[in-house]
């Protein structure tokens, strides 16, 4: 019995290694590795057109959400503002690079790319870009989106903003800003797109 | 088919899945057939890295909660919090839910990160006879909370950036800042490049003894 027969009908479990014989599944199923849980695969329910609004909704809340005011703050008659980027940059500034540069990269950088990374993808495979250059293109994007995607850390951020807002609430008057309502429809944006997204499905496009 | 059992493993059917793009390919092969990314049957130097990167980032830890992590100037008043000190006036003010969400996020969680992925790294250096499968359980909860630790720093990122009159009401970061945000760093590259099917060959071979 040669492996050739079996790669078809098996699958193995990323964390241990398991084979586990493939099953139908129906639509929002996940299946387990019996052995330790890890999630194996599912049913994709990719709509690459519902993929492209979201990709789109998010890319036009992205420049707002990151160059508006997120927060005012109101003190003795003064007001100051911040956005997300003025954020990082004053922690850069203070001589805290690392910490800055972990700000950008998770809260604008990867997001953005995130983004990007699969609008390109969809556009690819939407207008059927067979060319030797866009399968090379295809492959590198997937290849970094599971990276990317964990580099991306709207959620947090979104929580980081409140918790600011009760935490300075006790020395100033705070009020929240247009930036925050644009990075808000951003996070509802990335959040649907990466409920919707699924990297192995988009593999197989590449099997074509 | 018939000869596959409960415990058979990839590698010993001759077949091994892409880390990138989950195919399966036959282990003669140096690079997957779909994807072109090179392929490992098992990583074995990934327990060393792992350790490495955990002991530095447990070393780490202790300036992270000892040295401040913010300075607050309040009408000349100079105040210093640690992550600890800091959370602690959140209780006094009366703000519970914020000051447990800070706690959880900035203490709790790079504490359990540290401790189970000790306990991990342990049982299969050592072959602890500790249930595999509670242990892979405990590795998919710190996968997925370690990112909550980001909280703080961003926190921070707004507070400094927000807060900035002068004398009368300042706020900057402080040398805590950046051992948390090595911490965070480190214990999740930790995770990261560790080959978990290391735990469960362990498993078997040590189930082949009997
Ligand atoms: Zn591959």
């Amino acid at each position: 019995m040669g492996s050739d027969c079996i790669k078809d009908s098996v699958t193995l479990c990323h964390s241990c290694d398991l084979v586990v014989t493939k099953r139908a599944l129906p639509s929002g199923v996940r299946a387990l590795c019996p052995r330790c849980n890890t999630v194996l695969y599912d049913t994709p329910y990719c709509s690459i057109n519902g993929m492209l609004a979201l990709c789109i909704t998010a890319l036009i809340c992205f420049t707002p959400a990151n160059f508006f005011p997120i927060l005012e703050l109101h003190f003795l008659g003064s007001v100051r503002t911040t956005t997300i980027i003025e954020g990082a940059l004053a922690v850069y500034d203070e001589g805290y690079w690392l910490v800055g540069i972990a700000v950008i990269i998770t809260a604008i950088i990867a997001p953005g790319i995130l983004i990007i990374s699969i609008l390109s993808q969809i556009l690819i495979i939407k207008y059927r870009l067979h060319s030797p250059f866009f399968r090379r293109q295809l492959k590198r994007l997937l290849g970094y989106q599971h990276f990317v995607s964990q580099l991306t850390m709207l959620e947090i951020y979104l929580i980081s903003i409140l918790v600011t807002v009760f935490n300075l609430s006790d020395f100033a008057d705070i009020f929240l800003g247009l930036g925050t309502f644009c990075f808000i429809l951003l996070f509802i944006a990335t959040l649907f797109l990466q409920r919707e997204y699924n990297v192995e499905h988009m593999w197989s496009f590449l099997d074509e | 088919m018939n000869n596959l059992t409960q415990t058979t493993q990839g590698k010993e059917i001759g077949l091994t899945s892409c880390h990138t793009c989950y195919m399966l390919n036959k282990q003669e092969q140096s690079h997957c057939s779909r994807c072109d990314n090179a392929l490992s049957v098992r990583h074995h130097h990934s327990l060393q890295q792992s350790w490495a990167l955990l002991i530095t980032a447990a070393i780490l830890l202790i300036p992270a909660n000892i040295y401040p992590i913010t300075m607050l100037i309040d009408r000349g008043n100079i105040r210093h919090d640690t992550i600890f000190s800091g959370i602690a006036h959140l209780v006094h003010t009366g703000m519970f839910p914020i000051a447990i969400i800070l706690f959880t996020a900035s203490i709790l969680v790079p504490l359990l990160k540290i401790v189970g992925l000790t306990v991990y790294l342990t049982a299969i250096s050592f072959r602890l006879p500790i249930s595999k499968k509670k242990l892979m359980l405990g590795f998919h909860i710190i996968e997925w909370i370690g990112r909550w630790s980001m909280l703080d720093l961003f926190v921070i990122s707004i507070t400094v950036a927000l807060v900035n009159m002068g004398q009368l009401l300042d706020a900057k970061p402080a040398p805590a800042a950046t051992a948390f945000a090595l911490v965070i760093l480190l214990t999740q590259l930790a995770a990261k490049v560790l080959d978990t099917r290391l735990l469960w060959d362990r498993l078997e071979s040590k189930d082949d003894t009997h």
